[in-house]
């Protein structure tokens, strides 16, 4: 399928490469989804390069969609490129919900990120005029109505159990006090598992981060926790 | 001398390091040699840790079972739960072109896994690989004891259509071959409640535990042997937090292996029976 750009024909493919040459390093991933649409997921701090790159071509905001999928917020920015649907996915983390606003560069983002912002808790940076869009301006600060707790989608047993040993590889590693009790049952401090080896715990630490796991789980490899 | 990769698992090291002690000592008493399996992972936990997602746990498991195929050798587990995992990991990595996508994980961090190794529970290689008759020759004290049995539920994994009853009658026969005398109930095969005291505690012993402990007492044993380090820290703990209940047991919980070592001769004294939460300690006084 094609589609005419301020009075060319551009094809899907043509649109991805637009992406991959103006968002170089924010741009995680990009894909023709289906017949005259272009789907991509992008790093939240290049938005206004995205949004900007594809406005300039003659883009249309047709809408923003946020959705609270637990530990993120998903930011899906719908854009008509002469008659093709492009979507700008942005993972919005929600321990600092807040992105750049486009308003400034396409005025119907305005009342989307005002609405974005007052049901789902979100901050557009910028924003010319920030305030309710659809709820009273007596509804209570720090409520969302589309809000979701700040949870993954693992069940709450399994939360422990995986941070666990996403952290250490293994789901009861051994305390100091433990470790003094097998010494003094004539034992090693540790068995050789892998958390008595950090090159060891690298390697499961990568075999874990190649099954993507660690990221649908929430896990934070700085804090070692799970997120939520 | 035939060798075997052992793997201890999570809880073994460090909530029954006694059953760890007690595997060397009987293992070297027959005659077997030990490996070590250097930088296991969780096997991981069958109950818990392979509901987070099927790749993560199979690519742990291929993983695990990559360290013994390196080593040549056989993996021998002392607890139920890793037998399951690693059983059902290695059957799943035979199949061909099923392993072709967790090898590819393996691949990333520079291991493979061929499936040229079997995971064994201690119960089979003790009873197959050294043999009842060869268990009896090393008692040097015999038991006198009544014990009961916790096969634990996933001592009866096996292959379709296998006898699912193979492991548990070798572990009975085992206990036997001590001079001790096992004595079965109705509440034998009832899981001892571990997996759900994840998610309730009080229902788990209530309706687990507790059964079972209300009929040893009745049936007057000395002590309940377990092949498992999950049952023997819900037997083992478990008698404790009943007492905010209101239920009072005192019943001694030990690993088979722990058994045997006793059974060979093996001194309580070497294998610090003071990890256990339930009066093991005064039941290898009376063992002498």
């Amino acid at each position: 399928m094609v589609a005419i750009c301020g009075g060319e024909i551009i094809e899907e493919a043509e649109i991805i490469e637009l992406l991959e040459k103006n968002i170089p390093d924010g741009l995680l991933s990009v894909a023709k989804s289906r017949a005259r649409k272009v789907s991509a997921e992008i790093a939240p701090g290049t938005i206004r390069k995205a949004a900007g790159t594809l406005l300039s071509k003659g883009a249309r905001l047709i809408v923003i969609a946020a959705v609270d999928a637990g530990l993120d917020v998903d930011l899906l920015y719908h854009f008509d490129l002469a008659g093709k649907v492009v979507v700008l996915k942005v993972k919005l983390g929600k321990e600092n919900p807040e992105i750049d606003t486009i308003a400034d560069l396409t005025p119907a983002a305005e009342w989307a990120e005002n609405e974005a912002a007052e049901l789902c808790g979100l901050r557009f940076k910028g924003h010319p005029k920030p305030g309710h869009l659809v709820l009273s301006d007596k509804f209570p600060d720090g409520t969302f109505p589309l809000g979701k707790p700040f949870k993954s989608k693992l069940p709450d047993e399994i939360g422990p159990v995986a941070e666990a040993v996403i952290t250490v590889g293994a789901t009861a590693p051994i305390s100091s006090l433990e470790e003094r009790r097998r010494v003094e049952a004539g034992l090693p401090p540790q068995p050789p598992a892998s958390y008595s080896s950090e090159s060891q715990l690298k390697e499961v630490h990568e075999l874990i981060r190649q099954t993507n796991f660690s990221r649908q789980a929430g896990y934070d490899w700085k804090r070692k926790k799970l997120r939520g | 001398m035939k060798r075997y990769a052992l793997f201890l698992g999570c809880m073994i090291p460090q909530r029954l390091p006694s059953a760890e002690l007690a595997t060397r000592k009987v293992f070297n008493s027959l005659g077997l040699g030990i490996v070590e399996m250097e930088g296991y992972t969780c096997c991981p936990d069958p109950i818990l840790a392979r509901l987070m997602d099927r790749r993560v746990a199979l690519s742990m498991s291929a993983r695990n079972l990559s360290i013994a195929e390196r080593q040549g050798l056989d993996v021998v587990v002392l607890c139920n739960g890793c037998y399951e995992t690693l059983w059902e990991a290695n059957e799943f990595m035979k199949r061909g072109e099923n392993s072709r996508e967790i090898n590819e994980l393996l691949a990333k961090v520079g291991r493979k896994y061929k499936g040229t190794i079997n995971v064994r529970h201690v119960v089979e290689v003790l009873y197959k690989d050294v043999g009842i008759e060869a268990i009896k020759n090393q008692v040097k004290k015999p038991l006198g004891l009544k014990l009961a049995v916790q096969y634990g539920c996933h001592l009866f994994r096996e292959v379709s259509g296998g006898d699912i009853w193979r492991k548990p009658k070798q572990f009975e026969e085992l206990v036997s071959a001590t001079g001790a005398e096992v004595v079965r109930s109705d509440v034998d095969q009832l899981c001892c409640g571990f997996p759900t005291s994840h998610v309730d505690e009080e229902f788990s012993l209530k309706h687990n535990l507790l059964p079972k402990l209300e009929r040893y007492r009745h049936m007057r044993v000395d002590g309940i042997v377990v092949v498992c380090p999950a049952c023997d820290v819900q037997f083992e703990s478990g008698q404790l937090a009943l007492r905010r209940y209101g239920h009072k047991f005192s019943i001694p919980c030990l690993h088979l292996v722990e058994l045997l070592a006793l059974a060979f001769g093996v001194p309580a004294k070497e294998l610090s029976l003071k990890f256990h939460r339930s009066p093991v300690a005064k039941l290898a006084a009376r063992i002498g």
